[in-house]
């Protein structure tokens, strides 16, 4: 491909914004079918209880009430669903195991009528002892979830943790090499501690909402969902239909960050379908959709072992996710917080154990991040404390371990591709680290790596059209990181076209070719490829063709930008595709990326995480404020630099707001905090006095033209980040988030009595 | 004295006088939405996200929060209205130049906020900005790019 | 969404507006912003069967009389905050209007609607009490006007009799010279502590001692005694601490989401001392 590129690392105008702008762009929640009733969920007031009786006798007598269904009225369907264990069922069947699980589902013919006969249900319940808590969970005699097992389905994408779970395990991951023990007793410093992290709640702005429907023996749904791949295969499960005859729908999201990935509430709205017979929607508020889905909430017990010069050498970590109440997505989480804990470091052994456990909460999955923001919050923040405890420059401890470019940090995975001393040192020099800093001010930052991509399965279709315009189809979902945008730049370049001359057609399984996921940051990378695949495809068929038309041997037709020549004559594709057809016609290219070749190796790219902060303690109420943020985006090649940004941005506003603000806070057996005036996330009054987003485009990734992945990495090191700026500010190094104005006066108050001895 | 539950109100929504019948117990978002305008969202339902700002009288309300009787003898304006002379508002126009978006959920609140304030105050400061945008969340952006669209949408205004 | 059907009362004057509260009695809500009502309405806290929509009775408007500054019930904060007579008379009221909740809840709410709901964690309240300022109510029985600290009885509960209806808010004129200052800190989305202080300064010295409330912290707001401050400059540092320790010993927190109690009355201390020392900056009250 010739330089330099038109379309691609150009910040080109995202093709969703006049949608956006102009309130015209349509989410699931905005969507109507003819004939819809909608359906609202009574839900549990039990963290664990069976379930005696459900009384709907008066709720059907209502005005517009069309059913309400249970699990028990859904028979013969099995209303369980779940993509790495099939455990978690729609509608709770004799047991429910958290507070706000969903029993029934009113369906009537308007919203308000559903609302209001929903009120009238009345079930009553045998409450069981329930466990609030992963360490009680994990006691031997602690009540037990899910006594009879269910056996994971076995997709060879998900990492399922260890094969035998008991208890109220439910998954396991261990990462190990070297002897830890042996460095341990060698070490010069040895730090051992104990960190927690929140649970946090993602707050997309778009709750939950999903619309059904049965259709000539088909079932459609138009959902929130990040995935709708997967969504489609629980469905297709759920209701015994061929892949072929269930479709999902998926249309601009708002917001997902992971909140949205893998089957939320498409079951229910399913089976509210399936059991009237109508279209039926069913739309979450917020606080239902904080019933619906967290993250994971840790404690890590970190135990790193330094040379005098600073070298980390050995890192004993286990970790204990409270992982709510079903299966989900925590085995993966898991799988991935094991490898994302101890840092893209040089490390002569490593032995981490992670465990994921069953609780009475609202079940856990993907966020953001994905486990790697809990896991720096200790490992980072270790390396900045043994920098203290040594006396050494925390930058130059690092720069002493980092894992270099082509390195391993997994052994036996893809090594780091990325310059990872390079980074840090352009953060360091952006937070004007090494001058002297006033009182009452820190500087923090911290680097991460992680095993991004997920697994790397991905088909695309790219259609040259007879006019030569092209529109490519993806099953990737557009979030709001941007994916339509990026993803017509990448086929515009390839194909020599006009960016306005390029559409995406995106997320629909019926009508787009299979996508794995959005998530993990990797659709630049693996879209990316598989539509560049795609793009490959269809110029070889134009060649051909030109070919065969101009009866000419093959290497006498070559690719330029928007068509072909033929011994040296323009053809562009519009006067292929005439040629070949006569009337009408296209091009068709078809693309791939599979687990083969250079994909062989997991994972497909790692996404770094470089970021830091500047702020000032008030030491007086413990309020921060932050005087500087910056973010080191090590994409490879910004396709579209300003999307970047926003993802960077972005992204380390949601670490600030774990780090400084957000948890979700148990009393009970109930969340104290299910709404967003007491779960309180990022506002404009935090935005930091200066961000500087930096790029480094080192074209070193295995996505087209170099790319990797962004949208994690910027968030992943600000929870260590602010708490060592904090420590730094205040002398006494954090152990837990979020580093409320109390918790950080309670900082300078230990800082100060230890002080006065 | 009445026993009617619901009422009949005469408004102007988007420029256009309309008479129409609602339940008392409507509210405002929900009445827009399901006569087509959508744009306004809900989130929250706490009046504490701003998705479902719209202008009554000038004034950015939340529409969640707020009766649709409230409307009689008063005038509307949503997201909708702002191109509807089929060329963006300046506000758009900056939200895109500066990119000040990515799902677009919170947009169409935010936009109307920021017109909102451009209405009274053309000439804020950054610190205006950030006080009158504090209850309008964003999860998507980090916010800096719409407090610098807000600015350079008022610099465009004034002519400037 | 609200689940259940009411009928909605819109008198066009007060006495209209008395006698139905007197004829329906338990079944009827007084409503004017709705920014607090609204909400427990939503969520189905409570069902009401009859609203009584106040905003056309002539309860708005903001006017200097001879002595004071009288606000009408129906006014909103963003009215207070643009109001040329309250930014003449009583510019702390300006200010601490322009930060209550977010720019919509102030186009909507009005001052009545907030003291009448009587959330603890509100601003108007402390400032009002240290200002020495009054509600006027209406009722069949006739009109009577109530301090703020004799209106505000506790958490959710005012001396509002059943029947009537709160008209204004009079803040009286303050003498010549007269500060006043409110501040705050919101730890979540409403005031945790919020401490207003108003009193007269002469050669740079309280001519008596001033007027100190602490507002949020607690179920109403506290006046905390501050005859240390009187002949005393609010650089004296010796002075102002013993009124912050005064300040933190006279509230009575609660541990919740926004901290603990201890760390409340200690946020009370501290904000007691930066608001007296930021009185001598501030503009005034007159």
């Amino acid at each position: 491909m010739s330089e330099p590129l038109k379309v691609v690392n150009h910040s080109v105008p995202r093709v969703d914004g006049p949608a956006k702008v102009t309130g015209r762009a349509r989410f699931t929640v905005d969507l109507s079918v003819p004939g819809m009733a909608h359906g609202v969920a009574v839900r549990s007031d039990h963290a664990h209880a069976r379930i005696v009786a459900i009384d709907a006798e008066e709720a059907q007598e209502m005005p517009g009430v069309l059913a309400v269904v249970t699990a028990a009225s859904a028979a013969p369907i099995d209303v369980r669903f779940g993509h790495v264990a099939r455990d978690h069922p729609a509608l709770a069947d004799g047991r429910v195991l958290y507070l706000g699980e969903p029993v029934a589902l009113v369906v009537a013919q308007t919203r308000r009528q559903a609302f209001k006969a929903a009120r009238a249900v009345r079930v009553s319940y045998e409450a069981l002892p329930a466990v609030m808590d992963a360490q009680e969970a994990l006691a031997s005699d602690a009540p037990l979830l899910h006594p009879d097992r269910v056996a994971p389905l076995g997709d060879a994408g998900l990492d399922a943790g260890a094969d035998s779970l008991s208890g109220n395990l439910c998954a396991e991951s261990a990462v190990g090499w070297g002897d830890v023990d042996g460095a341990m007793a060698e070490a010069a410093l040895v730090l051992e501690d104990e960190f927690r992290y929140p649970m946090l709640y993602g707050y997309a702005m778009e709750p939950y909402n999903a619309i059904a429907s049965f259709e000539e023996g088909s079932l459609v749904v138009h959902s929130t969902a990040q995935h709708p791949y997967m969504v489609r295969d629980d469905l297709a499960r759920m209701f015994d239909l061929p892949l072929a005859r269930v479709r999902v729908i998926v249309p601009y999201v708002g917001g997902g960050y992971g909140t949205k990935s893998y089957t939320k509430v498409e079951p229910l709205a399913a089976l509210g379908a399936w059991v009237t017979g109508v279209p039926v929607r069913v739309a979450l508020n917020v606080e239902e959709a904080m019933l619906t889905t967290r993250s994971d909430g840790v404690l890590v017990r970190m135990r790193s072992a330094f040379a005098a010069d600073g070298r980390v050498l050995a890192r004993d970590v286990e970790v204990v996710m409270d992982s709510g109440a079903y299966t989900d997505n925590s085995p993966v989480v898991c799988a991935k917080l094991a490898n994302r804990c101890f840092g893209p470091y040089r490390l002569d052994a490593v032995r981490v154990r992670v465990r994921s456990v069953f609780t009475n909460t609202v079940p856990a999955s993907s966020l953001r991040g994905f486990g790697a923001p809990q896991g720096a919050f200790a490992g980072e923040l270790q390396m900045d404390e043994a920098a203290d405890r040594l006396g050494l420059d925390p930058v130059q401890l690092r720069l002493r371990s980092l894992a270099r470019p082509g390195e391993e940090i997994l052994p036996g995975k893809r090594g780091i591709d990325a310059d990872l001393p390079q980074d840090l040192e352009m953060l360091a020099a952006s937070l004007g680290w090494g001058e002297a800093p006033q009182r009452g001010r820190g500087i923090g930052f911290g680097i991460t790596a992680s095993d991004a991509g997920a697994h790397p399965t991905s088909v695309a279709m790219v259609r040259l059209h007879a006019d030569g315009s092209a529109s490519a189809a993806v099953g990737a979902t557009e979030l709001g990181q941007g994916s339509r945008t990026v993803l017509a730049q990448i086929v515009a370049e390839f194909l020599g076209l006009p960016f306005d001359r390029v559409a995406i057609v995106a997320s629909d399984t019926g009508a787009t070719p299979y996508e794995r996921t959005t998530g993990a940051s990797r659709t630049t990378a693996l879209v990316g490829r598989s539509l560049q695949d795609a793009c490959e495809d269809a110029r070889r068929r134009a060649r051909q063709m030109a070919a065969e038309l101009a009866a000419v041997d093959a290497s006498a037709v070559a690719d330029v930008p928007g068509g072909v020549t033929v011994d040296g004559e323009p053809w562009d594709f519009a006067r292929v595709i005439k040629g070949w057809f006569g009337a009408g016609g296209e091009i068709v290219g078809l693309g791939e990326v599979r687990r083969a070749g250079e994909f062989q190796a997991m994972p497909p790219f790692w996404e770094v995480g470089c970021s830091g902060v500047v702020l000032d303690v008030d030491e007086e109420t413990g309020i921060v404020a932050l005087r500087q943020l910056t973010t080191v985006g090590d994409v490879g090649i910004a396709i579209n630099p300003a999307l970047v940004h926003g993802q960077d941005l972005g992204a380390a506003t949601m670490g600030l707001g774990a780090a400084l603000s957000e948890g979700l806070v148990y009393e009970g057996e109930a969340l104290s905090n299910p709404n967003v005036v007491d779960y309180r996330v990022p506002r404009t009054t935090d935005v930091p006095e200066r961000i500087e987003l930096l790029l480094a485009e080192r074209r070193d990734g295995i996505g087209p033209f170099g790319a990797k992945g962004s949208g994690e990495g910027a968030g992943n090191p600000i929870g260590s980040a602010v708490a060592a700026a904090v420590a730094r500010a205040v002398g006494v190094f954090p152990r837990e988030l979020p580093l409320t104005p109390e918790r950080v006066w309670r900082l300078v108050n230990e800082a100060a009595s230890r002080a006065a001895r | 004295m009445s026993t009617e539950t619901s009422t009949t109100i005469t408004t102007r929504i988007n420029g256009r006088e309309q008479s129409l019948r609602v339940d008392n117990a409507d509210l405002l978002l929900d009445v827009l939405r399901d006569m087509g305008l959508r744009g306004a969202k809900a989130s929250c339902e706490m009046e504490v996200c701003g998705a479902c700002t719209v202008q009554l009288d000038g004034l950015p309300v939340s529409a969640c929060t707020t009766l649709a009787v409230e409307l009689d003898g008063r005038s509307v304006e949503t997201i909708e209205h702002l191109d509807a002379g089929g060329e963006m508002h300046p506000v758009q126009e900056a939200f895109l130049r500066h990119s000040a978006l990515q799902c677009g959920f919170c947009t169409p609140g935010m936009v109307m906020s920021v017109k909102a304030l451009l209405e009274v105050d053309p000439d804020p400061s950054r610190e205006d900005v950030v006080h009158w945008l504090e209850g309008s969340i964003c999860r998507c952006t980090g916010y800096a790019t719409i407090i610098d669209a807000a600015l350079d949408a008022a610099e465009a205004m004034r002519g400037v | 969404m609200i689940g259940s059907d009411f009928v909605l009362h819109r008198p066009d004057a007060l006495e209209d507006a008395v006698r139905l509260r007197a004829e329906l009695g338990e079944d009827a809500v007084l409503y004017a912003g709705g920014t607090e009502l609204l909400l427990v309405l939503k969520l189905g806290v409570i069902d009401v069967e009859h609203l009584i929509d106040l905003k056309r009775c002539g309860l708005g408007g903001i006017e200097r009389t001879a002595d004071a500054v009288r606000i009408g019930s129906t006014t909103t904060h963003r009215e207070i905050e643009r109001d040329p007579v309250v930014a003449a008379h009583v510019p702390a009221l300006s200010a601490l209007a322009r930060n209550v909740a977010n720019v919509r809840v102030r186009s909507a709410g009005t001052l009545g609607g907030n003291l009448a709901f009587a959330e603890p964690h509100a601003d108007p309240p402390a400032l009002l009490a240290a200002l020495d300022a009054r509600v006027e109510l209406a009722g069949p029985a006739g009109r009577r006007s109530l301090t703020i600290e004799e209106f505000l009885l506790d958490a959710f509960e005012t001396a509002l009799e059943p029947d009537e209806i709160m008209t204004a808010v009079t803040i009286p004129l303050a003498e010549d010279g007269v500060r006043a200052t409110y501040r705050k800190i919101a730890i979540l989305e409403r005031p945790t502590v919020g401490v207003a202080v108003a009193g007269r300064l002469e050669g740079g010295r309280f001519a008596a001692a001033p007027a100190v409330v602490v507002g949020a912290v607690d179920e109403r707001p506290i006046r905390v005694e501050a005859g240390m401050l009187a002949g005393a400059s609010p650089d004296d540092e010796d002075a102002v601490a013993a009124l912050a320790a005064a300040a933190r010993d006279a509230v009575d927190p609660v541990d919740d989401l926004s901290g603990s109690a201890d760390y409340k009355r200690h946020l009370t201390e501290v904000l007691t001392r930066r608001t007296v020392r930021e009185l001598a900056r501030s503009e005034g009250a007159a």
